[in-house]
């Protein structure tokens, strides 16, 4: 398999650099470096939300998901991202016509002049950064680990998560979003090549679908069913996640700025159109790994599982091409995500663009680094980690709803305010300070909730909608 | 039916289905059957479930109030 690598891996860092040297010219200002010009057609937007979305807990976690909770994970990530397209085709509109195209450089910016304060603005950073951070750190440590166990006696972790983070960042620096748009092309087609390899070979040794999940039976009933084995799937569980998921579009801003920047509404429908497909389309054989892995590795720990049935269950070149994938996978979501918060620190900087478009590169360098240290320490449960940085992104919602709805939102300044402090009882919850449920109930649906009334409120007590 | 129409009732089947996702429609707990084709039920719903979603993005795409608009 090393001969293997080092080809599929030489041609894929080579097209890495090939897109990145392409587009690196026309990053003349900020809009051009952190915007793409804002003219993606629907092609090039299908996949850099596909390689935005889809990262590294769907191809290591969501198999490991379906290992131990069952076909309850399809309910909690399938059907709730479909939903979330949606949203994209009714929200996403509203976001556009709201958003001056001209003027657009970040969700914080934009929210800072729709509430007409800055410090709104900075809630919003604030937000994203303190739950973006954690996520691109488990990209990072998800892949580095496997590549740690893939080749135990090569080099230590840290040396995988580093060459990802300076491969990431060469690339994000040198060709800006239009090359992050363009390797997310190629990752997100890498991505589902391989996940439809290994998604084949899986089911075919369980003998077809039925005979997977006759096989999966004699192991685990409760896999066949929700809550699952382990009573995950509830209905707070599957609730509170289709919620934080369908919020993501709005605030997130890997994704948000991605909906601004498309060339047309017409796009982005097409867009939205091919992503619910692009996204069934990776999620299934995530289920066929996850049930192979159910029968055959039932009792495994999460990275003997992954071990086995993604490389060495698979011939040479496919394990090879697994890792090529899995890298993929982490720094096409990961880089997005820093990339954005660099976006996002420079539409809170006001002055003259070349120098605020350096401070700002210089910001996406300081969170490529925080970034790697959070890798290094971070824990390896994956797609609970991913979840909550959904569920604490998701809070922003209601303050981004009243936003973009409200004809003047500036009047109504308790909704920021209570965020902020949400996100600050959250972010207790999550270091362990309190628990995190509440008479029985999940204490981000609970804040959730209450933001959701306190705008209500707002939004009758307050003049004027925008629609 | 005016596009307009069209789009209201892709909105509200797509929150009706949002809702049903947490019924035992959807997710009955415990129970696996009856099965298609050997895939127990919440599983073959769910797939069914993500489909008809697809189908009404691209309906909703086609009748999207804005884009007429854009159209225009």
């Amino acid at each position: 398999m090393g001969r293997t690598l080092v080809i599929f891996g030489a041609i894929y860092l080579g097209l890495l650099i090939f897109l990145s040297y392409r587009n690196r010219s026309s990053n003349s200002s900020s809009k051009d470096f952190f915007l793409a010009g804002s003219n993606i057609g629907s092609f090039l937007g299908l996949f850099t939300f596909a390689a935005t979305l889809f990262s590294t807990f769907t191809i290591l976690g969501m198999p490991d998901f379906f290992r131990v909770h069952g076909v309850g994970a399809w309910i909690f990530i399938a059907v709730s991202d479909l939903i979330m397209v949606f949203g994209i085709l009714w929200f996403g509109y509203h976001l556009r016509t709201r958003v001056d195209k001209a003027s657009f450089m970040g969700m914080a910016g934009f929210m800072a002049a729709v509430y007409r304060a800055r410090w709104v603005g900075y809630i919003m950073f604030a937000t994203a950064f303190i739950f973006l951070i954690p996520y691109v750190a488990i990209q990072i440590r998800g892949v580095a680990t496997f590549l740690d166990q893939a080749f135990p006696d090569s080099v230590p972790l840290w040396v995988w998560a580093v060459g990802m983070v300076v491969v990431m960042l060469a690339y994000s620096e040198i060709g800006g979003l239009k090359a992050i748009i363009y390797n997310d092309l190629l990752q997100g087609i890498v991505l589902m090549i391989v996940i439809w390899i290994i998604g084949f070979v899986c089911l075919d040794r369980m003998d077809g679908l039925s005979g997977m999940f006759e096989k999966v039976a004699t192991k685990n009933e409760a896999l066949l069913s929700v809550p699952g084995p382990k009573g995950l799937f509830d209905f707070q569980f599957l609730f509170g996640s289709m919620v934080a998921i369908c919020m993501i579009p709005f605030t997130q801003p890997q994704v948000s700025c991605r909906l601004v920047i498309m060339k047309d509404h017409r796009a982005l429908g097409r867009t939205a159109m091919g992503l619910g497909v692009f996204a069934i389309l990776v999620i299934l054989p995530t289920m066929f790994i996850g049930m192979y892995g159910a029968f055959n590795y039932g009792d495994a720990t999460a990275p003997e599982f992954l071990g086995n049935a993604l490389i060495k269950d698979q011939s040479g070149p496919v394990g090879a091409l697994v890792l090529i994938g899995l890298i993929a996978a982490a720094i096409s979501t990961a880089d997005s995500q820093i990339f954005a918060l660099g976006g996002e620190t420079r539409s809170l900087l006001y002055g003259e663009d070349k120098k605020m478009m350096k401070k700002a590169r210089m910001a996406i360098v300081v969170f490529a680094l925080l970034s790697l240290g959070f890798a290094l320490m971070s824990s390896d449960e994956l797609v609970l980690l991913a979840r909550a940085s959904f569920a604490g992104t998701a809070l922003l919602g209601p303050l981004v709803f009243f936003g973009l709805f409200k004809k003047d939102p500036s009047l109504f300044k308790l909704l920021p305010i209570l965020t902020g402090v949400s996100v600050l009882i959250l972010v207790g919850a999550n270091i362990g300070l309190y628990a995190a449920k509440v008479g029985g109930l999940r204490l981000d649906l609970i804040l959730l909730g209450l933001l959701t009334i306190v705008a209500l409120i707002g939004a009758a007590t307050t003049k004027g909608t925008q629609l | 039916m005016t596009k307009k129409t069209i789009w209201k009732i892709c909105c509200i089947t797509v929150v009706i289905m949002a809702i049903l996702t947490f019924t035992p429609l959807v997710t009955p707990v415990g129970r696996t059957g009856p099965e298609v084709m050997g895939v127990p039920y919440t599983m073959w719903v769910g797939f069914l479930q993500t489909v008809i979603l697809v189908l009404i993005t691209w309906v909703g795409t086609k009748v999207h109030p804005g884009f007429s608009d854009e159209e225009a």
